[in-house]
């Protein structure tokens, strides 16, 4: 399958300024280093707890932010990706790069480029009551990326309208009403249906089942797989729910602490997690099966604070496998077998045997 | 774990007069909790269980109003129904028979207070006797301390002078007369006789004004430092890592796990008989909700308590509750043991509800349909219309609350009470 | 698209809005208050519109208050109400019944206007500091600050006095001006750096040419005008301040980031977005300011600083007072000469601020529903 979306080595970091002139004293690592893949039509889950930077990556991907360094490639081909990074590796400062990256990177792109880019990437809020301006009436919110892009205007665009709400589930009544007016899941369903109006080709879906009860977020999971199947979407799920990332995602993604630990299929994660981390994450989530307690508490301690990350692997001290190379070096994240990789010094050493 | 019922709700009844219209929160609940167990209260947004919560504290905000059916609370200090209680009788009830922690712990500390201050204000309002007492009785201790002290030093003295040269004819006092000098020489230094007697007379007439304006001037250093004690030892309980450090802390340096063990703290500081656990774990990370609950249950079994804990998470209830009730738009529909609930659930919005949780590999269910607003809600049983058993009797009247198995009540016109 | 299809469709997206204030009238005729401020106000904007028929205009210009010359040559103190003069005279014999009623509409004049202009100033330097943070922020705040520091009044009577009686103008003058906006304009656009230099070149050469080349045009101002530019130059920073922290409030909502996030441009954000969810606070300010406004006017006026001597103003028809109320009796034989403009001024400032009230009172709910 191909690469719909590739990132290497993303970095975002936010200073800290303190002092009297605002000097940058210490920075938030918020995205340390990410590098992953996304292929065409599939559902990529990124899990991981508060403060490891899922929210900030998938932000950055989208080019909410601007990132410190690394590059985003959307929808290029192979081999000029493979290029830029072995120019990157071997001669950073050759004219050749700078141009490839002007055309290829998204990282890069200013103005047109940028705009451009919205179209085909769009993003679904948690909070649904705060993602759509109370101020304006459903359809208004809707045909917002129409007008903008300047893909359609007017009676044109009120057609795409309620052509898309029809689609994710909702009467035409809805188009002349404020979104406070509606449920939970139904202004949810509104964001997505901005989110589709202008046809993207990939969807970033931070936390949008979070806010919403129980029993509606089945039907929303629907919805998600319907629409994937109909459009050809591709979903970066990101989410501290477990459970639900189990379900509809293709492949899977933990990070802690601005870094990826483990990635593999969801099936290799959520049956055979190899990182002490993802093990511990996932005995922790609790299942509505009252026969099978948790006997104890799978993870002691807190998340440390992203500003000063520990030393060597982030994880080490609260892994109960920690050892003395742990402390010092950074684990790279390695295949161990079955596209499943994993950054631990414990399971590197023993793939590599 | 006795059989009686420690806090029994019966039709309580809840509505709020707004402006959009009357919003009939709680429509007759039906709700029983024993000593000592943890009863998990699940429902979706909007059907009542934080109202629940709040009405068993008569804490309903305006417009708000219990209008109709009894609390009776079996337990403690006060008993009675608590709806007629007099404001004195709920104030010495809130906090030490029962107490509440939230979802949102730093929205419920006050950002400009240390946690030891917060913490301190909750144990003074209800154990202040018991805290000046042991500041008293510890003021004692050290004086007799003191005196066996120096009367040691002092017979020491007068033994070496005794063993000693006797041109060093210096007045040799006995041993029992305590010198003011040696006292004063005392790295320790006691508290006046001015604060015990504050003390003393705080804890004979603690409402009396010219006391506490007495009590005001002194600088009452023993009673601080027991108050600190306390709460660090309360602290310590909920495991927190090194809890004096902590104490001096003020809310916003804290992070989530923390600011709930730190509100766990001060509702269980005056041990409670009942704690209501409104949502604590729903904003947290998954791994720290794992060492939240884990720490519920502990204490519940170290003390005693029992817990209402509400949520949506089914997982959550599966993991730690003992028995589940389960509310939909203002009613109990169903309450039975959790294993029972999992296993053989009656009421068609439970069935659904356990059928809609997305499990891997299979097609997502959901229930049809969306909550009811409760400005006008349906008459007769309110789930009727996206229930798939509905019958025509759902339509007209109201479904009782029923026992329909041994411990296991539903409301639902598809069974009828034991025989 | 027919015009009749766009009409239909205009309407139909309206209802909802209309729904909305309807519950807000609906919220507003609970409150006994705020309905009688708002019966005063109607009562004020009849008396204004109805003006030239309760006391028709007896010159040109209808501001002009008529002297009873027949009276005047007899004495010149003002004389209490009769028949001729239904609320007396003023000295020098200028009807005070008239002054009143064509008073009404120079205050809505005064208090729109002056209002107004603030509002606008403020709303822009206010919500571009904000949006764009950082330096600009940090200037326009400082300057903000800087003209916050003078005492208003104070400030206000200064410019009032040291406005030149006409503004000299050049074509220099107008392209300097035009520049500022244009720099102002490019920075909400779209901040591009090249045109942005090209910019602060011809500011640079204007004011060059402002000073080389003779200033001939004369713009001219008068007096009432001068104290109305007065106070909207002190009135403007507090409405900045306010906004400004609405707008920082709204820069980090979701849904503006939703809207960067589809592809708006800044100034689209700004419009659609940022100012209709942070202006209410800042209009139930404006609303309460009008009728301050016309106080700070009447004070103005009341110290000789305000518009000439025969204009129908509430505030003039009070400053005349000054010279009869030396000693007692005077006081009581006088009285009709401040008390009545007086009744009208505290009637139009205490309908304003019930309105006001009733709309903050309101609007806090809406807001909060959503």
């Amino acid at each position: 399958m191909t690469n719909l979306l590739q990132l290497s080595n993303l970095k975002k970091h936010y200073p800290i300024r303190g002092g009297v002139f605002q000097r940058r004293v210490a920075s938030v690592r918020a995205v340390d280093g990410v590098s992953l893949t996304v292929q065409k039509e599939e559902c990529f889950g990124l899990v991981g707890e508060s403060g490891c930077g899922k929210t900030t990556l998938g932000k950055t991907i989208l080019r909410l932010f601007k990132p410190d360094s690394g590059s985003i490639f959307f929808d290029a081909p192979e081999d000029v990706v493979e290029e830029i990074i072995r120019l990157k590796q071997k001669d950073p400062r050759s004219r050749r790069l700078r141009a490839l990256r002007r055309q290829y990177d998204v990282a890069t792109y200013r103005g047109v480029d940028l705009q451009s880019l919205r179209r085909k990437m769009q993003i679904v809020y948690q909070d649904p009551t705060t993602s759509l301006d109370p101020r304006m009436l459903v359809k208004d919110v809707i045909a917002e990326p129409l007008t903008v892009q300047g893909i359609a205007k007017g009676e044109e665009a009120k057609k795409m309208v309620m052509e898309i709400l029809e689609r994710v589930g909702m009467s035409d009544r809805a188009l002349y009403r404020f979104p406070h007016e509606f449920s939970g899941g139904q202004r949810q369903r509104i964001a997505i249906a901005r989110a589709l109006v202008s046809r993207p080709k990939f969807v970033i879906l931070d936390e949008p089942t979070s806010s919403v009860d129980v029993s509606v977020r089945a039907q929303l999971l629907n919805l998600f797989t319907d629409l994937q199947r109909e459009f050809g979407l591709t979903y970066m799920f990101i989410s501290h729910d477990l459970s639900i990332v189990e379900c509809i995602s293709h492949r899977v993604a933990i990070m802690y602490l601005g870094k990826l630990v483990e990635y593999a299929v969801t099936d290799e994660i959520f049956h055979n997690p190899l990182h002490p981390y993802s093990q511990a994450l996932i005995a922790s989530v609790p299942i509505p099966d009252p026969t099978r307690r948790r006997k104890s508490v799978p993870l002691t301690g807190e998340v440390p604070s992203p500003v000063n990350p520990p030393m060597g692997c982030r994880f080490h001290p609260r892994c109960p496998i920690a050892m003395d190379i742990c402390k010092k070096k950074e684990p790279e994240l390695l295949d161990a077998g079955k596209e499943h990789y994993v950054a631990c010094h414990a399971v590197n050493s023993l793939t590599e045997t | 774990m006795s059989q009686e019922n420690m806090v029994d709700i019966r039709d309580l009844e809840v509505k709020f007069y707004t402006y959009a219209g009357v919003v009939e929160a709680l429509d007759g609940v039906n709700l029983f909790i024993k000593r000592g167990e943890i009863l998990g209260l699940v429902g979706e947004t909007g059907c009542g269980k934080s109202v629940t919560s709040l009405s068993i504290m008569m804490l309903i905000p305006p417009p708000g109003k219990i209008v109709g059916g009894r609390i009776l609370y079996k337990h403690g200090s006060e008993q009675g129904n608590i709806l007629a209680m007099s404001a004195d009788s709920l104030r010495r009830l809130r906090g030490k028979d029962i107490a509440m922690i939230f979802q949102e712990p730093r929205a419920y500390l006050n950002p400009v207070y240390t946690v030891e201050d917060q913490i301190g204000e909750v144990i003074l309002v209800h154990r202040r006797k018991e805290i000046l007492q042991n500041a008293v009785s510890n003021i004692e201790k050290k004086l007799v301390e003191d005196r066996r002290l120096v009367l040691e030093k002092q017979r020491v003295r007068f033994e070496k002078q005794k063993a000693g040269n006797e041109k060093d004819k210096v007045k040799l006092e006995e041993p029992g007369a305590l010198l003011e000098k040696e006292v004063s020489k005392l790295t320790v230094k006691p508290p006046s006789n001015f604060e015990v007697g504050i003390y003393e007379r705080l804890i004979r007439s603690p409402r009396s004004r010219s006391v506490a304006f007495q009590a005001r001037f002194s600088r009452k250093r023993q009673f601080k430092k027991e108050l600190r004690k306390e709460v660090v030892r309360v602290l310590r309980s909920v495991e927190i890592p090194d809890a004096e450090r902590v104490a001096r802390m003020y809310p916003h340096e804290l992070s989530g796990g923390m600011a709930q063990r730190v509100l766990i703290a001060m509702a269980l500081s005056c041990n409670p008989t009942l704690l209501i656990a409104d949502e604590p774990t729903t904003n947290l990370d998954v791994t720290v909700q794992a060492q939240i609950l884990n720490l519920i249950v502990t204490l519940k079994n170290s003390l005693g308590s029992s817990i209402l804990y509400i949520t949506h998470d089914l997982g959550v209830v599966a993991q730690s509750c003992e028995r589940v009730a389960v509310m939909y738009a203002g009613n109990v529909v169903e309450t039975a043991d959790v294993f029972e609930t999992f296993s053989k659930p009656l009421h068609p919005y439970t069935r659904a509800l356990l059928k809609s949780i997305p499990r891997p590999g299979e097609p997502y269910k959901s229930i049809a349909g969306i909550v009811p607003s409760l400005v006008n809600p349906l008459r007769g049983c309110r789930f009727h219309d996206r229930c798939e058993y509905a019958m025509e009797i759902c339509r007209k009247t109201k479904p009782p609350f029923l026992e329909v198995k041994p411990g296991h009540y539903v409301a639902c016109h598809l069974y009828g009470g034991l025989k | 698209m027919s015009l009749k299809k766009r009409w239909e469709n205009f309407r139909v997206g309206m209802r909802p809005r209309i729904a909305e204030w309807r519950f807000m009238l609906k919220r507003i005729g609970h409150s006994y208050l705020a309905v009688a401020g708002l019966l005063i106000l109607l009562a004020f904007v009849a008396i204004a519109v109805l003006a030239p028929v309760l006391a028709p205009a007896y010159s040109s210009d209808p501001f002009t208050v008529p002297q009873d010359r027949a009276l005047a040559a007899v004495t010149p103190s003002p004389t209490p109400p009769t028949t001729a003069h239904i609320f007396g005279t003023i000295d020098e014999q200028y009807d005070l019944y008239y002054a009143c009623i064509w008073g009404t509409i120079t205050a809505f004049r005064v208090g729109v206007l002056v209002v107004g202009a603030s509002l606008v100033v403020g709303l822009i330097i206010g919500t571009v500091a904000a949006f764009y943070g950082g330096i600009l922020d940090e200037a326009l705040m400082r300057f903000t600050d800087i003209i916050i520091a003078f005492p208003g009044l104070v400030l206000a009577m200064v410019l009032a006095i040291a406005f030149p009686q006409s503004i000299p103008m050049n074509l220099s003058m107008v392209m300097l001006a035009g520049s500022f906006i244009a720099m102002f304009v490019l920075l909400v656009f779209r901040p591009d750096r090249r045109l942005m230099l090209v910019d602060l070149l011809i500011i640079v050469f204007s004011l060059y040419s402002v000073f080389s080349f003779p200033l001939d045009v004369k713009l001219g101002l008068s007096q009432l005008d001068k104290v109305l530019l007065a106070i909207t130059i002190v009135g403007w920073p507090g409405y900045a301040r306010v906004i400004r922290g609405e707008v920082l409030r709204v820069k980090n909502e979701d849904y503006v980031e939703a809207s960067r996030a589809s592809g708006s441009s800044d100034f689209r954000t700004i419009i659609r977005h940022i100012l209709p969810n942070s202006m209410y606070s800042i209009l139930i300010v404006a609303t309460l300011d009008i009728g301050s406004i016309v106080l700070t006017t009447a004070a103005l006026a009341f110290i000789g600083v305000g518009a000439p001597v025969n204009y129908a103003d509430w505030g003039q028809a009070i400053s005349r007072a000054q010279n009869w109320i030396s000693s007692g009796d005077l006081i009581i034989k006088n009285a009709h000469v401040f008390v009545i403009p007086g009744l009208f001024i505290v009637l139009f400032v205490v309908g304003w601020n019930l309105l006001g009230d009733a709309l903050r009172d309101v609007l806090d709910p809406m807001l909060r529903r959503r």
